[in-house]
């Protein structure tokens, strides 16, 4: 009985069928630090149980007049637990696992759109507006969709909480798209907070590395896989005049 | 001591039957009594007041968290010790209950005698709370035969007044105040002004504002 949707930052109504699935997708990986506490709290219980029945044992099997139907009843609970525990471990295993990934020709404008709805209320929720600045006759490119979104979902994330804690009077995020160079588009998720320090650029795509001390870390380090994995990359600059930048290039779908 | 002819129960408050069961089992193996309960609000519709014992406590439940329960345990005055037990991460909020005055706190999962040795203190610490109100409760009910003359009578010898000075503060004779005296120590069974003042102090202290 995991309790992960307790964590899960917003809700609201779906669209579509395929965009509700892919917007818990993005959601349930967003959470990826509090499934990390809540699967530790799960296992923590049956761990408990086993603790509590094998002392239990030790203690009865010291006294002359213990019934031996006791033990058993305290084995079999046991077993119990420990069926548990396993289970625990494989469904964190199935969610860990790379999902095949499903690549289909996408304009980025409308995967961002797609996700507005849902990062326009996390900003609300942040008290911080959300700004769009989208380029038209965007080249596609061939993405797994949920996976380009949680890397959007990720970079806002970040942004939100970036301003959260610098405190500022209007904080702003926005989400910009552009053709870059020769056969790349960018999209660029820029706040107005005080950016980063220049010794944290270094390990900013470090899996586990985070200013934040209740965090995983893990969410660049994701969004970095899932760029690599679509031939692309993910960076940080520092936005003007304040603020940090964080952005992923995709190559142009020629396909598509 | 007729509090005593009440067994001592272990009440176990989690949500989570696993843990549960394996709380019973382990303090059932150590000869204690224990009553299990899934939730807060099921705790809160059994406990009975005069029930002697502790609660062991779950911090972490649906609709109604520990920290909750002891909230609305304090909201009525129950004394009843709470050992909370927390996950990992809980950390900040056993340090709230240990601030809301919670007996004790362990981390899952915990040896099975630091959980044992805690719950006898929790026990000790409930019968020395019982003892204590049972106590206030007997003063205060041998402050309550006083009629409202020795009342007043009590109020001034607190206040070290001499018989003398009594006497002329009421308008009554040196004597009426002696026997009022008398009867004060005799209903209240105090040996001594000190120890007369000290009852009063625990159990009733506006009295000695009585004028």
């Amino acid at each position: 009985m995991p309790n992960y949707r307790d964590s899960e930052p917003v809700s609201l109504e779906p669209q579509t069928e395929t965009l509700h699935g892919r917007l818990l997708n993005v959601s349930r990986m967003a959470t990826i630090g509090e499934m990390a506490a809540g699967v530790a709290h799960e296992l923590n219980q049956p761990l408990t149980a086993i603790a509590n029945y094998a002392h239990a044992c030790e203690r009865l099997l010291g006294r002359t007049d213990m019934d031996p139907a006791d033990i058993r009843e305290a084995v079999h609970q046991i077993a119990i637990q420990t069926k548990r525990a396993a289970d625990i471990i494989r469904r964190l295993r199935t969610l860990a696992r790379n999902q095949p990934t499903e690549r289909s020709p996408f304009n980025l404008n409308v995967l961002v759109q797609e996700l507005y709805e849902l990062l326009h209320t996390d900003a609300l929720l942040h008290g911080t507006r959300l700004i769009l600045d989208l380029a038209p006759h965007l080249p596609s490119v061939m993405v797994d969709p949920g996976q380009i979104q949680q890397v959007v979902f990720n970079f806002v994330r970040n942004g939100l909480e970036a301003l959260g804690a610098a405190g500022r009077a209007d904080p702003i995020i926005g989400i910009r798209t552009s053709p870059h160079g020769d056969g790349e588009v960018e999209l660029a998720v820029t706040d107005n907070g005080p950016g980063l320090a220049p010794d944290a650029m270094k390990r900013l795509f470090d899996p586990f590395f985070s200013t934040k001390t209740n965090r995983t870390g893990l969410g660049l380090a994701i969004s970095s896989t899932i760029a690599r994995a679509h031939d692309g990359s993910v960076g940080y600059r520092p936005a003007e005049p304040n603020g940090a930048c964080f952005y992923l290039r995709l190559p142009v779908s020629f396909g598509g | 001591m007729q509090q005593q002819q009440i067994p001592e129960t272990i009440y176990i408050v989690d949500d989570d039957e696993g843990v549960r069961n394996s709380l019973r089992f382990l303090l059932k193996s150590v000869g204690l009594a224990t009553r299990t309960l899934a939730s807060a609000t099921e705790f809160l519709s059994t406990y009975q007041a005069d029930q002697p014992g502790c609660l062991v406590l779950d911090v972490r439940m649906p609709t109604m968290s520990g920290l909750e329960l002891q909230q609305q345990l304090n909201l009525v005055g129950a004394t009843i010790p709470i050992i909370f037990i927390t996950g990992h991460g809980d950390v900040p909020m056993a340090v709230e209950a240990m601030q809301h005055g919670a007996f004790d706190f362990l981390q899952k999962p915990f040896r099975d005698q630091d959980l044992i040795d805690r719950i006898q203190k929790a026990l000790d610490r409930d019968r020395l709370n019982r003892s204590a109100l049972a106590h206030h409760a007997a003063i205060r009910a041998r402050l309550e035969s006083l009629t409202p003359r020795e009342r007043q009578v009590l109020a001034l010898m607190a206040r070290g007044k001499a018989n003398k000075v009594m006497a002329a503060d009421l308008g009554v004779s040196q004597r009426t105040v002696e026997i009022h005296r008398s009867r004060i120590m005799e209903k209240t069974s105090a040996g001594s002004l000190a120890q007369l003042v000290r009852m009063v102090m625990d159990a009733d202290p506006a009295l000695l504002s009585n004028d």
